[in-house]
């Protein structure tokens, strides 16, 4: 962004908050949206709602991008990469609440195209409206994160050039960080060895969460792989959840992706440094949750 | 009398062209769809072209003893040759199209201009069939170095795809220099989905030989298909009765020679009586070619004697049996004693005596893999292998529910598999280096082969080990521990391992399923072990 662009957006959201209906101070309207239902697309929807409506976090004439987790060549039903009929139900959405563009993208670690296609992700998004596209080592940049531990890496640019971000990560076990949710799926939004980042996970994933800052996190936890992490391979490696978590708080939100493995928030490292980073809150009892179910 | 060329025979010519060019371009439209089409099986046959080579029908089948039984579709290329002669050379091979466009190009040139007066001798070509034939009896499987289609599909594979996706890179990189930054992006996506393999192994060799080929056009015109060309010999024996036979009218012909001398083959269309039929590619150059339309291919059934070409008995026996004697050379290889632990072969590969009888070099199974992991052997399988694919999980690893390299084999060397069948194939063992492994050697933590394992329950399991650091400290870190009865050998522990120049775990060739004696553990010991309680 540039610094103008910044500080126009700045002077009118600032006009915008004075002049209209106080949204943000609404008590009513719910940190945490959690949605249990048989249709993933369904409970997405309901999910966006709880939180107020897609139009909270998307506005007219935005490009949007959508990173979803479709990082392994597994078919929906190993629940290895993000649902595609959640992310789907986003790029939906996103339209529906007047949005330019809306582009889908993850830098994969199986080979792109097969994992684009046997995620389901491509054809699903495709379909709802939104350009699918591979990431491009020519739009690798090395970029200032400012970290505690990342001082600077290579981010794709697609990541950092749009109005709003989405994040759609899915629930999955992991055996160095234990779980991996919405904070870490931003190693898939980055180039270079990305692999070494897992000598100091934590640190890691807390130094990219606080770089990409995205506008909505939407855990997928309809169908949650809770063994042989992160990809899975077989259907009995998983187990239907049924549910989805939204929110603005990406701490939050793993923090909540966290009890679906019958882990506590506090037990997990990248939570804790997270929150003290001041990317959000991990204590679930202090945070407004609404549970819906559809 | 008026002068005039030929009319037929000048659109005649013209056809011919355009069926070069389609059958080029047909052979290229297969080669860029041998990719992952984004299912999971592919729906057209693209490896369809060797299918129709009866050199390569005749090679494997000597070498092998058995008979593929897609390649019978060859025989109507035998039978098509039998009656009407080489044409397929002249209309239908790739190769043979592309060393005319080149010859035609350097025709015009003055510096590559190809020389005129040939006496050089036409055998050459026979030869090379006959030594190659030889040597199958022996079951050592020479055909795919100079096989036409082998040749030129190896050479893309190998050596125009790197270059194509470089091309591409390059574009995009440009495109998004100059600000097009949507240009930029198509290209990239198209990259995206074409899916070439950017790099291999040997590829210079390839590649200097293709050029090779390419520029003896312009010594002389088609020269590959004059002199070198196993696969046109063969056809050169079958073509006997050549329906179409060359005719001089002599009331119209002016002794001029022109058709002898544009004549790509050197088949002598003049003087009259001595027309090589096994040299004539039916490219119709002379008849169009005669300012007084004294050449014509009028039906006449009549066998014909092959001549012009010094083959003699004597020739053919002599090179016949000095095949027979190079044919061990290829054997005497220590890779005979002991499998080379780097001779990683794809799934569904057949043991490799009968994997090297069959593999004809071609080079489709290195394009189809959407990892760029399978590239050609330069001295992994011996001097009987060169070329034929090997898996360096250094550069590529074997995609766990990708069976592509096993449908497009055209000979069966790699057997074809489902995606069920070919998750249960194993072809190495990953090894761990714990002089290299992080959490063993340095006691930092890293999972990341672990991460990446895709058998369910995980081959690569995580154990506690404690690592003792200079500073008197105990490092407790889970460290990665291979289960070889589980272990694919699908080589992503490799490729993804972060040690990035000599991987911290690496898979040889040992406990490969295709093979009896290249094991770790017997089988007895095994079948034992599940009985046990």
């Amino acid at each position: 962004m540039e610094r103008r662009d910044f500080l126009k957006n700045l002077i009118v959201g600032g006009l915008a908050l004075k002049f209209s209906t106080p949204v943000f101070s609404q008590p009513a309207s719910p940190e945490l949206a959690v949605v249990e239902g048989e249709s993933p697309s369904a409970i997405t929807r309901e999910a966006i709602k709880t939180l107020g409506g897609m139009s909270r976090f998307i506005s007219r004439g935005d490009k949007v991008l959508i990173k979803p987790n479709i990082g392994w060549d597994r078919t929906p039903e190993m629940a290895a990469c993000t649902n595609p009929d959640v992310v789907a139900a986003l790029v939906a959405m996103s339209f529906e609440a007047g949005a330019k563009e809306v582009v889908v993208m993850d830098h994969t670690i199986n080979q792109p195209k097969r994992c684009y296609a046997r995620s389901g992700i491509q054809e699903a998004a495709r379909a709802a409206g939104a350009r699918v596209l591979f990431t491009d080592e020519q739009r690798l940049k090395k970029m200032a994160l400012k970290g505690e531990w990342l001082r600077e890496w290579e981010i794709f640019q697609d990541f950092v050039e749009v109005d709003k971000l989405i994040n759609v990560p899915i629930a999955k076990v992991h055996s160095l960080s234990r779980v991996t949710l919405g904070l870490k799926n931003w190693l898939g939004a980055i180039g270079g060895n990305r692999n070494q980042l897992h000598q100091k996970i934590d640190q890691a994933v807390v130094d990219l969460g606080a770089f990409f800052k995205p506008t909505l996190t939407v855990l997928d936890a309809y169908r949650v792989l809770f063994r042989n992490g992160p990809q899975g391979g077989r259907v009995s490696d998983t187990r239907l959840q049924k549910t989805v978590v939204a929110g603005k708080d990406p701490v939050a939100v793993d923090a909540y992706g966290a009890t679906f493995f019958e882990l506590k928030p506090q037990e997990l490292a990248f939570l804790k440094l997270a929150q003290s980073r001041g990317l959000g809150k991990f204590e679930l009892e202090k945070v407004r949750i609404e549970k819906r179910a559809v | 009398m008026k002068r005039e060329r030929s009319k037929k025979y000048f659109w005649l010519q013209r056809l011919r062209i355009l069926t070069q060019a389609g059958f080029f371009l047909l052979f290229f439209v297969l080669f860029l769809q041998t990719h992952y089409p984004g299912e999971d099986y592919l729906k057209i046959t693209v490896e369809r072209f060797f299918h129709f080579d009866p050199l390569l029908l005749a090679a494997t089948a000597i070498a092998s003893r058995t008979i593929y039984a897609a390649l019978l579709l060859s025989l109507i290329t035998v039978v098509a040759t039998l009656l009407l002669g080489r044409f397929v050379c002249g209309w239908l091979c790739p190769l043979g199209a592309l060393h005319q466009f080149f010859s035609f190009i350097f025709k015009k040139s003055r510096v590559l201009k190809p020389l005129k007066e040939d006496q050089a001798s036409l055998s050459p070509k026979y030869l090379i069939l006959f030594v190659v034939l030889a040597a199958a009896l022996l079951s050592v499987n020479l055909v795919g170095y100079l096989d036409p289609l082998s040749f030129l599909y190896r050479s893309f594979s190998v050596f125009i795809s790197p270059l194509l996706n470089l091309g591409l890179a390059q574009a995009g990189a440009l495109s998004y220099y100059l600000g097009l930054k949507s240009l930029g992006q198509n290209i990239s996506q198209t990259a995206g989905n074409l899916a070439l393999n950017g790099v291999f192994q040997n590829a210079l060799l390839v590649g200097a030989l293709f050029l090779l080929a390419v520029l003896l056009n312009a010594r002389k015109e088609r020269f590959w298909c004059r002199y070198l060309c196993p696969a046109g010999a063969l056809l050169g024996l079958f073509s006997r009765f050549n329906l179409l036979k060359l005719k001089i009218d002599p009331e119209k012909c002016i002794n001029c020679h022109l058709c002898s001398i544009h004549c790509q083959t050197n088949a002598r269309p003049f003087p009259a009586g001595e027309w090589r039929s096994s040299e004539c590619i039916y490219c119709e150059t002379c008849a169009a070619i005669c300012p007084t339309a004294a050449i014509s291919f009028p039906l006449r059934w009549k066998l014909e004697k092959m001549q012009g070409v010094d083959l003699n008995r004597r020739r053919v026996l002599l090179t016949s049996i000095t095949g027979l004697f190079l044919a061990p050379i290829f054997k005497i290889s220590p890779l005979r004693l002991r499998s080379n632990p780097g001779l990683i072969r794809p799934p569904g590969a057949l043991p490799e005596p009968e994997f090297l009888n069959r593999c004809v070099k071609c080079g489709e199974c290195l394009k189809v893999c959407p990892t760029n992991a399978l590239h050609p052997a330069v001295t992994e399988a011996g001097p009987e292998g060169v070329w034929t694919p090997v898996l360096v999980p250094r550069k590529g690893y074997c995609e766990y529910y990708c069976s592509l390299c096993t449908q497009v084999c055209p000979t069966g060397a790699i057997r074809e598999l489902t995606i069920e069948e070919k998750v249960t194939v194993k072809i190495g063992t990953a090894w761990v280096d714990k002089t290299r492994c992080l959490p063993y050697a340095l006691g930092k933590p890293c999972i990341v082969c672990e991460e990446h394992c895709p058998v369910s329950p995980k081959a690569i399991q995580l154990i506690k080990v404690d690592t003792l650091t200079p500073e008197g400290l105990i490092a407790t870190n889970l460290a990665p521990f291979v289960n070889v009865d589980t272990c694919i050998g699908c080589g992503i522990c490799e490729n993804k391992c972060v040690v990035m120049d000599l991987p911290a775990i690496r898979v040889s060739s040992v406990g490969e399923h295709r093979s009896s004696h290249n094991r770790l553990v017997l089988p007895v010991v095994e079948e034992q072990e599940k009985q046990k309680p």
